[in-house]
């Protein structure tokens, strides 16, 4: 097959034109082997631009296109279109940057204009190696699995059911809720939160839209975003599993406090009357906040920060509930004393300075502590520490509430494991950006929500699981085709010994063995091309469709000799 | 871990006649259903391993520490459990080097260990190839005087500075050196091998003690032989110059890849496309010296595959009985081999459970060279 | 008669001007020949600068690889743009003719010079050192036209020392005086373009055929003695077993032959692996099996593979880590399939490979 490449340098308006000899560069190229033909246009990108392109590519029946203009980034896909519009493979286009990278980081004119040149040489190089890829569609599943049926998940199933999809929570418990069923109230609007917990169940129950699993888990989900197999079993034995399809999935596990058991210094399960912040709010919900001994406390002591300096993250919540806490005190037991000791305290955002400052009263001391000790003393907890200018000192309460740091279920990796998605170092699941993207994972069409990606309050909570649903409303529109990546990677079934050192490279599990033929064998619809397995593989019998090595060596060779 | 327990046996007239009976027994008594163990050639002019089924063969012709190895056992293991588990037990009979392999590339994924009882001996080192070739009796004989005389100066180079040559890496091991007079040690090193040793009706209440001394005295020795072996040779072969004339007279043949055990691609990616390159690419390239060797980037190669299985090597030295034009490649290899497997405190095929350091991820690693880029 | 040049100098100093010359002149824009690298060691080297080929040693007894091979590897992606000449053994040659023909290289912008051979040396004495040793007798040998023994016994019994296809051919063979004469014949119309310059000096002479009939023949009465040896071996399966019996399967005749030329070699790939039920069931036959196997099974494998293209250069005897005798034997089954076909591999461009061409009428005796 002849072939024919087109090159077409685009002005940019002034800001390649003024910087980049244009005619220099056209003379350069227009000698080239294999070149059709060289023009320079003002504004490729424009309506007229395109226009001109896709007849160009008709005119000079052009097999291949190079354009020289601004980053790919701004407008591969602009071009790659003008290229179907001109009847040719999309693939069998490259784009040289000669804007970003020359004309934009030098004054130097002939420079700009050499290094312009060699880049164009190196584009159309490589270009004589592209293959026609074809585009694939896959049928997409609208309907959401969401794991987790307190208030994170909740919200997310509300948000996204409707007639056109439909929406799964697995909850392992025997009731929706999670841990907000343990709170009387929630800070610091200071309403029973069995008003919106209440509603929202109910609201969840009379939604045909919206099926619960109780006493349920998920045992297996393999896929795609867009199509999801995923398989629920029940606790209980008589209930046989069942099988779902989704195309997305909501992870919304929540959260546990750590494990004080074998901590000695703050005397959890061995001293009595010492209490975790949930065994508190457990108490307080049953109406009777009392010691071991059945008496009311007249003295209590929280202590703040418990596990941050061995977690290293601050938990977010703990202040302000354990100020919710004092509230609850003062409302049942109007004479107590109570004693904050934090090492440091927490309370950004709109409302809660206010209700810090509204909690601070007489009888409600905030003290600066570190290194506390809880010991018995007679009936009476002592508590000893090092104050604000580091002078040991204590106090004595009858009670003393814990606030733990906020750490990952227990069932956090089994579900990691299950669902493919990474873990951070503290074992919370990783969202794929921080900033960018908070509530999506390495893995496409899974999200996380709520205190599962890291500790959180309950509106920071509903504002992800609407983040996570108004991210999967707009891409898993029901009857939407999906477009997976086409640049994937392919393993030689030939070449393949089977040593699997590409799997233990495949982020996005989009590698599996085939047991038979004792060969790795990509799955084109998962892959996303990042070349990882291609680097890996020793002999070479993994290669990237797009980025094979032919491609690369004679696009360097061109560009550096 | 298992800790290691042994029972005794009579020593009778030597290690092979031993092993031998040993197996007999356990294929007798069904706890092995065939054996893969080294037995002379037709011509009688080699060794070759045989998987082998029919007792009276073993019998005869089984000879578990031949004086050559001339293939790497653990390909041999692996040719026929590439493609699955045997449908039978069977036990493979192969120096400590050979077990290694095989438990190295069992983690590639080209051996299934399930039904493999892989059975190693005290090695007393392995003669080149070619020097037994000149004359295979006389070497037959040398051989069984270098084991009785512990005289290892005619073994391969790579044998002589071995300090794994009593290392247990397989489910059993013949312990011959430093016992007790007359007697050899079976030694069970994971419950795959005690349990066979207890099938066959075996007490393993004999003491280790001795011959765990003896094994360690005679590692500390190699070793010391080892660093000095690998200072003289790195004062050869150290800088570009050195290299490329160790490996001038390196015709590509890739021999040492082949016969390498850890050597598994299919295709290795020095014979692939990638290397091979247009008529003009290779005047360009002559050009800028004014000559090129035809075809070039053999030192490519040999660094190539350096990198490539240095974390897996096991300092066999069958590349350097297979490479025609006598470089010693095993010995350059091997001594490479020992500094990057010392990076990450790693040995091959030393265990099955530990992943090899090139799949394994470590969010914190080698942050001497990691934060260098800082 | 062909066209000759002549010159009164050693016939290596006068083709080692000549290829400086053509480099100088620009007709060629490399050159490709036998070079020292050390004092021991000679390679194949790409030479384009003419002051590189000081050391060259066109006529070097060595063949540390076949020449065929790596000019299959040079044109395999198409030719050069400009021209290359190459100075290369006749069996060298012969094998890169045979790749031609399988698409594995191109003869296009390329010229070969080639001359009558008297044999290669095994590389073990570029190893020991022999090789620098014996030079001396070997020129006395070839000079006289006489059996040399240290070369290859594929060598010792070759009867085409004559290039086929050669552009140039030098004359070395039987040349008593070749240390102070050089005799290039131009045997191509191509071979011309580089004479250019010297069309007045051409002068008409032939190769003395009556010399070169009698070396013929002393190494035809050399090849059926080697046979005769062989053939005490070769009787039937047992004695091949007890042949190969050392063969370790590694695969280096193959990987060094010039005709092996396949990307994954059939008895390398997945297909030619061994399940759990082929030798379940070869233990339930016979009791016993070689394993890794098929030594044999490859061995047959590439001779009913290769030998009707097996140019006998030796390569793979001396990449041979356990000296199994395979170039002889190659050699032998590799002529006797040949004359069935009144093939002689790499002799012309134009002749088809008898593996590819189809006769209405072939093998009466076999097919009735």
């Amino acid at each position: 097959m002849e072939i024919k490449i087109g090159v077409y340098i685009c002005e940019c308006g002034p800001n390649i034109a003024e910087k980049i000899d244009i005619e220099k560069v056209i003379n350069a190229i227009s000698s080239l082997e294999d070149i059709a033909v060289v023009e320079k246009f003002s504004l490729l990108c424009s309506a007229d631009g395109k226009k001109y392109l896709s007849e160009q590519i008709k005119k000079n029946k052009l097999t291949h296109l190079v354009i020289a203009a601004c980053s790919p980034k701004e407008h591969e896909k602009t071009f790659m279109e003008v290229c179907e519009q001109g009847g040719i493979n999309p693939f069998l286009f490259q784009m040289a940057n000669i804007r970003e990278q020359c004309a934009w980081v030098t004054e130097d004119k002939d420079e700009a204009t050499k290094k312009a040149i060699r880049l164009i040489k190196a584009a159309i190089k490589r270009v004589g190696y592209h293959a026609s890829l074809d585009k694939k569609m896959i049928e997409s599943n609208p309907n959401v699995l969401i794991i987790g049926g307190g208030i994170a998940g909740m919200e997310a199933s509300l948000q996204l059911a409707s007639k056109d999809r439909k929406v799964f929570v697995v909850e392992k418990n025997d009731s929706l809720g999670g841990l907000v069923q343990n709170f009387e109230k929630s800070f610091d609007d200071m309403k029973l939160t069995s008003e919106i917990l209440d509603k929202k169940i109910k609201q969840i129950e009379t939604n045909e839209n919206i099926k619960v699993f109780t006493n349920s888990e998920v045992a297996e989900a393999i896929g795609f975003f867009g199509n999801f197999e995923i398989n629920i079993v029940s606790q209980s034995n008589e209930t046989e599993p069942v099988t779902i399809n989704v195309g997305a999935i909501v992870v919304a596990t929540g959260s546990n406090l750590i494990d004080l058991t074998d901590n000695t210094q703050y005397g959890y399960k061995k001293l009595d009357n010492v209490l975790t912040s949930i065994d508190f709010e457990q108490m307080n919900l049953s109406g009777n906040i009392t010691l071991k001994n059945g008496k009311k406390p007249k003295s209590v002591a929280i202590v703040h920060c418990v596990g941050r300096d061995e977690k290293g993250y601050c938990s977010e919540i703990c202040c302000m509930y354990s100020l919710k806490f004092s509230r609850y005190l003062k409302d049942k037991i109007p004479s107590v004393a109570i004693n904050h000791l934090y090492s440091d305290l927490c309370i950004p955002g709109k409302h809660h300075q206010n209700f810090y400052e509204e909690t601070k009263t007489d009888k409600i001391s905030f003290s600066r502590s570190s290194d506390i000790k809880i010991t018995q003393k007679g009936e009476q907890l002592n508590l000893t520490y090092s104050d604000e200018k580091n002078k040991t000192t204590n106090l004595l309460a009858d009670m003393v509430i814990l606030s733990p740091a906020i750490a990952p279920t227990n069932d956090a990796a089994k579900i990691a494991a299950i669902t493919g998605i990474s873990r951070d170092e503290q074992g919370f699941f990783e969202e794929e950006h921080e900033k960018i993207n908070p509530v999506s994972t390495s893995t496409d069409g899974i999200f996380i929500v709520g205190c599962a990606q890291g500790p959180k309050n309950i509106a920071d909570s509903i504002v992800q699981s609407e983040a996570a649903a108004g991210k999967i409303l707009s891409s898993l529109i029901p009857g939407k085709k999906l477009e997976p990546e086409i640049k994937t990677s392919h393993i030689s079934e030939s070449f393949c010994i089977g040593c699997k050192t590409c799997l233990t490279v495949c982020s996005y599990g989009a590698i599996t063995f085939d047991e038979t033929k004792k060969v790795s064998v990509v799955n084109e619809v998962i892959c996303r091309g990042c070349g990882n397995c291609v680097a890996a593989c020793p002999s070479g019998a993994a290669h990237s469709k797009h980025f094979n090595f032919n491609q690369l060596y004679q696009e360097l060779k061109e560009a550096v000799e | 871990m298992n800790p290691l327990k042994a029972t005794g046996v009579p020593a009778k007239s030597g290690v092979n006649k031993t092993i031998i009976d040993f197996l007999d027994k356990a294929v007798e008594k069904k706890v092995f259903d065939a054996v893969i163990v080294p037995m002379k050639t037709p011509a009688q002019d080699s060794y070759s391993y045989v998987l082998v089924k029919e007792k009276s063969l073993l019998k005869e012709d089984g000879v578990p520490l031949p004086p050559t190895m001339f293939i790497q056992g653990a390909k041999a293991v692996s040719s026929i459990t590439r493609r699955g588990k045997p449908p039978m037990k069977i036990a493979a009979v192969m120096r400590p080097c050979e077990i290694r392999a095989a438990i190295e590339i069992a983690k590639l994924g080209q051996i299934d260990l399930e039904n493999i009882f892989l059975i190693s001996m005290d090695c007393p080192g392995v003669l080149p190839t070619s020097d037994f070739l000149k004359d295979p009796k006389k070497h037959e004989q040398l051989f069984e005087e270098a084991i009785q005389k512990n005289d290892d100066s005619i073994m391969r180079p790579v044998c002589q500075i071995c300090d794994k040559s009593s290392m247990i890496a397989g489910d059993l091991h013949i312990g011959t050196v430093g016992t007790k007079k007359g007697t050899f040690l079976i030694i069970s090193n994971t419950s795959k091998g005690e349990n066979v040793l207890k099938e066959l009706g075996y007490t393993l209440n004999e003491s280790i003690e001795s011959w765990q001394k003896k094994v360690t005295a005679i590692s500390a020795d190699k070793k010391k032989k080892r660093k000095k072996a690998h200072a003289e040779l790195k004062s050869k072969v150290s800088g570009l110059k050195n290299l490329v004339e160790t490996f001038s007279e390196c015709i590509n043949c890739h021999n040492c890849m082949r016969v390498c055990p850890v050597c598994i691609c299919r295709l290795c990616y020095f014979d692939s496309d990638k290397v091979k390159h247009t008529a003009d690419d290779y005047l360009s390239r002559a050009k800028s010296k004014g000559s090129m060797r035809f075809l070039p980037d053999t030192t490519l190669f040999q660094m190539g595959r350096m990198m490539h299985m240095s974390i897996s090597c096991v300092s066999c030295g069958a590349c350097e009985d297979a490479c025609s034009m006598s470089i010693p490649v095993a010995q350059i290899f091997s001594m490479i081999a020992d500094e990057t497997q010392s990076v990450f405190d790693y040995v091959s095929g030393r265990s099955i459970d530990e992943p090899i350091p090139l799949v394994a991820y470590e969010k914190e690693e080698l942050s001497s060279v990691e934060d260098a880029h800082d | 008669m062909t066209k000759t040049i002549q010159t009164t100098k050693s016939t290596e100093e006068a083709v080692k001007d000549f290829l400086k010359t053509l480099l100088e002149k620009e007709k060629v824009c490399g050159v490709f020949t036998l070079k020292k690298i050390t004092s021991k060691a000679v390679a194949y080297t790409l030479v384009t600068d003419p002051a590189e080929l000081d050391d060259a040693v066109p006529l070097y007894p060595l063949m540390p690889v076949n020449a065929g091979k790596l000019l299959s590897r040079f044109s395999l992606k198409g030719s050069s743009k400009k021209p290359v000449i190459a100075v290369v053994k006749p069996c060298e040659l012969r094998g890169f003719v045979e790749l031609i023909k399988r698409e594995q290289g191109s003869i296009d912008n390329l010229f070969i010079m080639s001359f009558t051979c008297g044999g290669v040396f095994p590389t073990s004495t570029e190893v020991d050192g022999t090789a620098e040793k014996q030079l001396g007798s070997y020129w006395e040998t070839v000079k006289k036209g006489m059996v040399n023994k240290d070369v290859r016994p594929t060598c010792q019994s070759c009867e085409e020392f004559i290039p086929y296809t050669a552009d140039i051919t030098l004359e070395v063979l039987g040349k008593t005086d070749i240390d102070k004469q050089c005799i290039m014949h131009i045997t191509s119309k191509k071979g011309e373009l580089l004479f250019e310059d010297n069309k007045n000096k051409f002068i008409e002479k032939d190769l003395d055929t009556k010399k070169l009939d009698t070396i013929r023949k002393q190494r035809s009465q050399e090849k059926e003695k080697l046979y005769e040896q062989l053939d005490k071996k070769l009787t039937n399966i047992d004695g091949l077993i007890e042949i190969f019996s050392k063969c370790l399967s590694c695969h280096g005749c193959s990987k060094v032959c010039p005709i092996c030329y396949c990307k994954l070699c059939e008895f390398e790939s997945a297909d030619a692996e061994y399940g759990p039920s082929q030798y379940d069931s070869e233990l339930k036959k016979r009791g016993g099996l070689r394993v890794p196997p098929g030594t044999i099974y490859f061995q047959l494998g590439r001779l009913s593979h290769i030998s009707i293209s097996c140019v006998a250069c030796g390569a793979c005897d001396d990449v041979c880590p356990v000296d199994i005798p395979v170039a002889m034997i190659f050699k032998k089954i590799g002529e006797s399939v040949q004359q069935m076909f009144d093939y002689v591999p790499g002799k012309d461009y134009d002749e088809p490979i008898p593996l590819v061409t189809f006769e209405n009428e072939e093998f009466s005796e076999i097919e009735e």
